[in-house]
């Protein structure tokens, strides 16, 4: 157990030194620079600028000066936001992210799970075509049209809650933004949930269980709930960071102070840090679920053995 | 489930918002009162998070709006545009135009309560120029005396053609006449600075709690990606004609920005999609604001090159076949008006419009098929050329457009080719495209400042067109102080832009608002400078 957890965290080592070279070899060698605009500046201020964040000197040593931060964890400035670091930025934003994402999942596991489950146990009835065509609906609809339709009925319409904005700690803002992010992936846990859920119940040691006279209850609820959920966690952990990095369009929709959209917006500015930090940060952030999920894998099926 | 109803049925109009949009304007559920409201807050959008609050740092537009709201400098705009005194009471000015000089009004504070003096002023300037400060304004000080050695790293800041007499007083010796000098000192980059913040915090000064400010608000929050509050200004000279308590600025996409207004979260925005125009309209009604603006969308030639170097029958083929009306009234939905010459609409300027602009469609058509021939090109051989534009959906209708009229009125074979924005300045700079989509707002109201655009060695000048009578024109009025001699002499320079052809005016830009009706004091000009100084709320019901 413990070697396998030195073992994947010293493979993490060359995995992430290697998002960060190709992060910002590709930043670096796309033409346009971070403080070239519309308006052509005096060579002597386009050079104290550059001097400022070490832009002229040669590409190596702007590398190596970039890994030596890294590796004492500082991300550098941010050249799009003159005043502010980009460990500042991640700092005040992750948290919004970090919140926003585990809600929507917490939502998307409850709501999945429960449905996908019942759809399941009952199959064939209301409840399982009725919660099946939402879960269809949930993955083929886009995240960028739930947002704006959920803000058409709840914000626009009724006034019951904000289009939009964050209040750090205030539920308001948050249901809409949820929703919108967990529903796809509560889409996925339901039908994923109600498969396996099928497949267990038919499986010999369900069949014993019953003609041993356990009520369905204790059936349901001891025994077939464990191996339904092994599938489900090696899907979460992945899901997990994906709902963390992939928060962007929510953030947009809903105006969100999160990272998602520095990213974006930092791209189309060439800020080098602040995209190689983000990139790196989302680096570690899905080696970091995968390696979680491995280890609640094991945890949840003794099939599963951590050596490799 | 009514509301359910209602919002699908919305979202149908959306679907068709391209094509229909005809309908009558929803009834507004608003009633505004005629006394002020209790609460004096305002909501307003930015399109983008400003990179920095630091004035003499600021070069977006949406940074701009900010910092005029939390700074003001010896002149400052009327809610019309025209410029009014700020921290200046009064100035005189030499008979050659040279000299200026400016009297700062007395007890003038930071909003932390320090007097603020002509020496605030000094600094800032200097700071300015500095290239240690590495500001891309400026190059904007240039008229100064001594500011472009400076910007050169010839000679210190402390030579800096300003000075202060006595605390009250500042001096501003400039090389030449600058007429819009009055202008030039209302800009954000032109604002005092605080030395003392400046020099205690160093790049945090434009902190919440750091910041000091001069303007009618100041700093109360800001949050990247989020917003920026302000709250107003005790100290503020004017604070007693400042009727809002607080302004909050929302960053936000340009495309979620109606939605937030409909909502009520927001009461005014900065701009919405020219797309969007019918469809909003028949949502707000009078909610939505269109006014003129002073900026221009065009494309421009490479002319150190073939096929448009040398070659003036190609280029007035071109523009001439270009069916401004329909750009216009079909691709931007009525709100942007035709564009048949460089300046836009500006009192006391007579656009000097081609003799083609007033002919019927085939008539200008049948001209520019002549001219196409004339140039060398049939239907056996056409002209193959891209049309380089920055990637953005709004402009690619446009070209699409534009390759459709070149297509069908001259047999040409134009295809449009997109790059990232920061791209296509960087192969506008080296001269690599042929023909290229370009736009200019006004940095101050005058023809000068588009004209330029074709001056030669204008660093944004990406043609590199050079016509010695043109930059003979331009320099005698840039050193012209009297405005209708200026604007006879600019006349004549535009006239010659338009019969040699380097560019093809396409549309006019507009100021695009979405406003509550209890908002009022809102500021219209040309420039769209929107301060919040002179706007309030009244009493209403519902939002």
């Amino acid at each position: 157990m413990l070697r396998f957890l030195i073992r994947r965290l010293l493979i993490a080592i060359p995995t992430m030194l290697l998002i960060a070279t190709l992060a910002f070899a590709l930043l670096h060698g796309t033409p346009g620079g971070p403080f070239d605009s519309a308006k052509r500046m005096p060579p002597a201020i386009q050079h104290s600028i550059e001097a400022k964040y070490h832009l002229n000197d040669p590409l190596w040593r702007q590398y190596a000066r970039y890994l030596s931060d890294l590796a004492r964890g500082d991300l550098g400035p941010s050249y799009q936001y003159r005043d502010t670091s980009v460990n500042e930025l991640i700092r005040q934003g992750l948290p919004v992210d970090a919140l926003i994402g585990s809600l929507a999942m917490l939502f998307a596991i409850l709501l999945g799970g429960f449905f996908g489950i019942l759809a399941a146990v009952r199959r064939g009835s209301a409840w399982d075509h009725v919660p099946m065509f939402f879960a269809a609906l949930g993955i083929a609809v886009p995240v960028f049209v739930i947002g704006p339709l959920l803000i058409l009925v709840f914000a626009i319409e009724l006034h019951w809650l904000p289009a939009g904005d964050w209040e750090p700690g205030s539920v308001r803002f948050m249901i809409l933004p949820v929703i919108s992010l967990g529903f796809p992936y509560a889409a996925y846990i339901a039908r994923m949930a109600r498969s396996e859920m099928i497949e267990v119940l038919g499986s010999p040691f369900i069949r014993t269980a019953r003609a041993k006279g356990l009520p369905e209850r204790t059936i349901l609820l001891r025994h077939a709930i464990r191996p339904v959920l092994t599938p489900l966690v090696s899907f979460l952990g992945p899901a997990f960071a994906g709902v963390l990095t992939g928060s962007i369009i929510i953030e947009s929709v809903f105006g969100l102070p999160g990272i998602g959209r520095y990213f974006v917006t930092g791209a189309i500015n060439r800020d080098y840090t602040l995209v190689v930090g983000i990139t790196v940060l989302y680096g570690a952030l899905i080696i970091g679920f995968n390696l979680l999920a491995d280890l609640c894998y094991a945890w949840l099926d003794p099939r599963v053995r951590l050596h490799s | 489930m009514r509301a359910l109803a209602r919002a699908l049925m919305l979202l149908t109009l959306l679907d068709l918002a391209g094509c229909s949009g005809n309908g009558a304007p929803a009834p507004s559920s608003i009633r505004v009162g005629t006394a002020l409201a209790a609460d004096q807050s305002l909501a307003r959008t930015l399109d983008t998070m400003p990179r920095t609050l630091d004035p003499a740092l600021v070069t977006d537009a949406d940074g701009s709006r900010v910092v005029i709201d939390m700074f003001e400098g010896l002149t400052a705009n009327a809610p019309d545009g025209s410029i009014i005194p700020g921290y200046a009471s009064s100035w005189e000015v030499s008979p050659d135009g040279r000299a200026w000089t400016f009297h700062l009004r007395a007890g003038a504070r930071w909003s932390n309560g320090d007097p603020l003096t002509a020496a605030d002023f000094i600094y800032a300037w200097r700071h300015q120029v500095d290239p240690k400060t590495g500001s891309e304004n400026a190059q904007e000080l240039t008229p100064i005396v001594h500011a472009a050695e400076i910007l050169a790293g010839r000679a210190a800041p402390e030579t800096l053609g300003v000075d202060a007499p006595d605390p009250h007083t500042i001096r501003i010796a400039l090389k030449d006449p600058t007429p819009y000098l009055l202008d030039l000192l209302a800009d954000a980059f032109m604002m005092p600075l605080p030395r003392a913040s400046l020099e205690h915090y160093g790049d945090d000064w434009t902190r919440p709690g750091h910041m000091v400010s001069s303007g009618p608000f100041m700093l109360k929050e800001l949050v990247i990606g989020n917003r920026i509050s302000l709250v107003k200004n005790p100290n503020y000279w004017a604070a007693d004609t400042v009727r809002l308590e607080r302004v909050t600025y929302y960053p936000l996409d340009r495309a979620t920005q109606p939605s937030r207004f409909m909502a009520g979260d927001v009461q005014y925005t900065s701009f919405f999609s020219p797309e969007q125009y019918r469809w909003l309209k028949s949502q707000l009604g009078d909610q939505v604001q269109v006014g003129p603006y002073l900026g221009i969308q065009m494309l421009a030639f490479n002319m150190l090159e073939p096929p448009f170097a040398d070659n003036r029958n190609l280029r007035l083929a071109l523009t001439m076949a270009v069916d401004r009306q329909v750009l216009s009234e079909q691709v931007r939905q009525g709100v942007f008006p035709p564009a048949y010459a460089m300046t836009p609409v500006l009192p006391g300027f007579q656009e000097p419009l081609p003799e083609w602009a007033s002919w019927s469609d085939d008539r200008r058509h049948a001209e520019a098929r002549r001219l196409y021939a004339a140039a060398g090109y049939s239907a056996s051989h056409p002209l193959k050329v891209e049309l380089v534009y920055g990637t953005e959906p709004t402009n690619r209708d446009m070209m699409d457009a534009l390759a459709a009229m070149w297509r069908v009125n001259l047999g040409a074979q134009i295809e449009p080719y997109n790059e990232e924005f920061r791209v296509m300045l960087q192969d506008l700079a080296l001269h690599k495209a042929k023909l290229f989509w370009n736009g200019w707002a006004a940095e101050y109201p005058d023809p000068y400042t588009f004209e330029q655009l074709f001056k030669t060695g204008y660093a944004q000048n990406f043609g590199a067109y050079s016509d010695p009578s043109v930059d003979a024109l331009l320099a005698a009025a840039s050193v012209e102080p009297d405005k209708s001699k200026r604007y006879r002499l600019l006349e004549q320079s535009e006239t010659l832009l338009n019969a040699e052809a380097p560019y093809i005016p396409l549309i006019y830009y507009s100021t695009l608002h979405l406003i509550k009706p209890y908002v009022k004091g809102v500021p219209r000009n040309p420039m769209d400078i929107d301060g919040s100084r002179y706007m309030y709320i009244l009493e209403h019901e519902g939002r």
